[in-house]
């Protein structure tokens, strides 16, 4: 991690710090304060409400410690979903609050995320001649399927790990994939690191 | 499905949180207005709901058990319609709507993420008993995800897509997962 240039970012690496230790409802601004040594109405000013913080802490862990593997074809999206993930098991305090974030009335204009932009550009490429409404509807469950809420809910709700997860993505989104038009279609398959993909969920009927 | 079951008080506390929510956002609303609202003594919400997160959670239960109740489905295939219709239910109630979105993303501290995984693995072992269980768990964990708030915000706010809009690509992704197994149903 870098050295904190300014006071923003500094109460967000002391919130991440104490991330490790207790759970972000548990991090009052009186303990952030006592951390990063300002004064609590500093932290207010940054921050004006938790949900302020929430947001800009996921921003800051997310470009700090899940950088995003670049991806243009299909195959090179479908494994750095997989890095992700394996990632975000890594550190699930971190990955939960990215989750959390994603879910809360935004506090700022929304501005899609990176990885949002990253899917339609592929899209773009993989499949021009796609119609816009079927494109949207690729767009929208890959960026579902591949974001830290699914990561979240597999965990919580299912108790799976990361490997069970990516298995579960590449299941979830291998049908979607197939509604790409053929002839532009890179075979979602490649991506897979297991010796023995399991047999094709997707198969067409 | 709908958790523990409620006193009155409880209930009437929740509901009067619910409607603050609404007209304030979940920061703003006090105990001693919430209690107000329902009738009661602030130290009965308080006995009731010790910290504002116990408050919160149980209300986001209630909310989604309630005002998001879902009409059941008779068959895995029905599900994509209840979704679809599920979609327009939170679009109507936003403020509602990231309240249960962002407690079901807290880990073991927040809501079931998932309250639908029984019912959806009811539906799919009794049309299409026949799956290994990697493929299940795929399916029912796929559809699950879809069939949860967290769609509804994430389609709004990464696309900016309406209501109408968030309901068709919530219904055809969940039409997408079910592909593989559409053959398969076992003869009744």
């Amino acid at each position: 991690m870098e050295e904190p240039v300014d006071t923003a970012t500094a109460i967000l690496a002391s919130a991440a710090v104490l991330l490790r230790e207790r759970s972000f409802d548990d991090i009052s601004y009186r303990a952030l304060a006592d951390e990063v040594g300002i004064s609590e109405r500093t932290i207010y000013r940054q921050y004006p409400t938790r949900a302020h913080l929430l947001a800009a802490l996921a921003t800051w862990i997310e470009q700090t410690c899940f950088p995003l593997p670049p991806f243009v074809t299909v195959s090179d999206f479908c494994a750095a979903v997989h890095e992700r993930f394996r990632a975000f098991d890594a550190q699930p305090a971190y990955a939960f609050v990215g989750a959390r974030a994603s879910a809360i009335s935004p506090t700022l204009d929304p501005e899609p995320a990176y990885i949002t932009r990253a899917i339609e550009a592929m899209l773009d490429v993989a499949a021009p001649t796609l119609n816009r409404r079927d494109r949207r509807r690729v767009a929208t469950a890959l960026c579902y399927f591949s974001s830290a809420m699914f990561w979240a809910r597999l965990r919580t709700g299912f108790d799976l790990d990361a490997a069970e997860i990516c298995d579960a993505f590449d299941r979830a989104a291998g049908p979607v994939l197939a509604k790409l038009p053929a002839t532009t279609r890179s075979r979602p398959t490649t991506a897979r690191e297991t010796p023995n993909p399991p047999v094709t969920a997707w198969a067409e009927p | 499905m709908t958790g523990p079951a409620l006193s009155g008080t409880q209930e009437a506390i929740l509901a009067a949180f619910t409607e603050l929510i609404e007209e304030l956002g979940s920061d703003d609303v006090s105990y001693r207005v919430i209690a107000r609202r329902a009738g009661i003594a602030e130290r009965t919400v308080f006995r009731n709901y010790p910290t504002r997160v116990d408050l919160l959670l149980a209300t986001a239960a209630w909310i989604e058990a309630t005002l998001f109740a879902r009409e059941e489905s008779k068959s895995i295939f029905d599900v994509p319609l209840a979704i679809r219709e599920t979609m327009q239910r939170y679009d109507a109630r936003p403020e509602l709507a990231h309240v249960v979105a962002e407690t079901a993303m807290r880990g073991v501290n927040g809501t079931a993420p998932s309250p639908g995984r029984e019912q959806l693995e009811r539906l799919l072992d009794a049309e299409v008993p026949a799956l290994d269980p990697a493929q299940r768990r795929a399916i029912v964990a796929a559809l699950a995800h879809l069939d949860s708030v967290g769609t509804w915000v994430t389609y709004r706010r990464e696309f900016g897509l309406d209501r109408r809009d968030i309901a068709d690509a919530a219904a055809w992704a969940a039409e997408a997962v079910l592909d593989g197994i559409r053959g398969r149903v076992t003869p009744a």
